[in-house]
């Protein structure tokens, strides 16, 4: 189902289209917080309120292309908060990240599928040594698919600098991966 | 002895040493739009030509495309078997929000992370004030017994308030005010905690008089 009856039949109260809805998303969502958070318990309160969140606030969720953009921002704004508030905390990995991103695709093999978890999981420890600016727009544009536009609005940046500082993150990260033998 | 290199490749790094230098940045600036497919054909061709005799940048734009295939797959994760009946047992009874609920507002007013400091940061002043008043504040008051009769019912019911705030508060507080407690002069400390437990005991000792 497209998003906007989705969301018609979730501002109606319908039970089970909030739960499509959360099942819909969730994926997304919690992908986004991890990311920032590189703890899956914490990645998982914060997707919980931030769905909380929405629900609260479902009159102000956007249709159709807007409605993804504007969870993605939210589940951004309740990590930056989170980050803020445990600053003096050093992030700690207490789930490997191979166990998270198993999403594999049915036509896998189990060899083929845990190489392509070893590799997410080295792009995603990778993803961590990036400068903070240069992560978010991996995050926003890469991995996220989010347009020029909406991430220089998110970062409030322009977009000349989103738009070159993202060649240049792709390349930073290229050249730790390279360095840690992918591609070699 | 001939040292000139005999390998043509050997060769071709003597030469572009001693004259433009190696052409690596120039894939670094290209190796994006090489990846993406947009570079014209001549670009292109010249960039593969180098990638074919350089190991490094070779690897840094198979690293490129790899990671490039690779992210967009990040984009989800499963955050495991009961997320979703997590999340929809803390929304079943949440009324969908008219942003209205002045309820839901105190709550999360309460729920704010700077809530207890702010409080505490209060309580702090007011204590300050009561210990350095140049005038004796308390004296300017009637007697306990004389405030508190017309008050017995509301102030019975606000202690029960206080008492229930105070359970969900106090280790907040207690965290909030320990470093206080541990930098503090160490005469201040006690001659604040004497004063508040006085305020406490008179109150105590009013109520009591008052509803005896």
């Amino acid at each position: 189902m497209e998003p906007t009856p989705l969301l018609a039949l979730v501002r109606s109260g319908d039970e089970l289209a909030w739960e499509a809805f959360v099942r819909r998303f969730q994926g997304r969502v919690f992908g986004l917080a991890y990311h920032y958070t590189a703890q899956a318990e914490d990645a998982r309160d914060l997707a919980q309120e931030v769905f909380i969140r929405i629900y609260q606030n479902l009159a102000l969720v956007p249709d159709e292309d807007g409605c993804l953009p504007w969870i993605l921002r939210i589940t951004r704004n309740a990590c930056i908060d989170h980050l803020r508030r445990g600053k003096a905390r050093p992030p700690l990995w207490d789930l490997s990240a191979d166990e998270l991103f198993d999403l594999r695709s049915p036509d896998q093999s189990p060899e083929e599928a845990h190489l392509e978890a070893v590799r997410k999981t080295m792009v995603h420890r990778a993803l961590q040594e990036l400068t903070d600016l240069n992560r978010e727009i991996i995050l926003l544009k890469e991995i996220q698919g989010l347009g020029l536009e909406e991430i220089a609005a998110l970062l409030d940046v322009p977009v000349g600098t989103v738009k070159s500082r993202s060649s240049r993150a792709r390349l930073e990260l290229a050249q730790k991966l390279a360095a840690a033998g992918m591609g070699g | 002895m001939d040292t000139r290199p005999r390998d043509p490749e050997a060769l071709t790094q003597a030469i572009l040493a001693r004259t433009s230098g190696a052409p690596c940045r120039r894939v670094e600036a290209l190796a994006c739009d090489f990846v993406d497919g947009g570079l014209d054909g001549a670009q292109a061709d010249l960039l593969r030509g180098h990638l074919a005799h350089c190991a490094a940048c070779s690897a840094l734009v198979r690293a490129l495309a790899e990671s490039g295939r690779l992210l967009p797959a990040l984009a989800e994760a499963d955050p495991g078997p009961w997320f979703t009946q997590r999340v929809l047992r803390s929304t079943s009874r949440r009324p969908a929000a008219r942003g209205t609920d002045a309820r839901a507002a105190w709550r999360r007013l309460l729920h704010r992370p700077r809530i207890a400091l702010e409080a505490a940061y209060l309580g702090a002043v007011a204590g300050m004030m009561g210990l350095y008043a140049p005038v004796p504040w308390h004296s300017l008051v009637p007697p306990a017994q004389v405030w508190t009769a017309p008050l017995q019912g509301p102030a019975q019911r606000l202690t029960r308030v206080v008492v229930r705030t105070e359970r969900h508060t106090a280790a907040a507080l207690r965290r909030t005010f320990r470093p206080l407690r541990e930098t503090a002069p160490a005469g201040l400390w006690r001659r604040a905690v004497a004063k508040v437990r006085g305020w406490l005991k008179r109150i105590e000792a009013a109520l009591k008089q008052a509803n005896p």
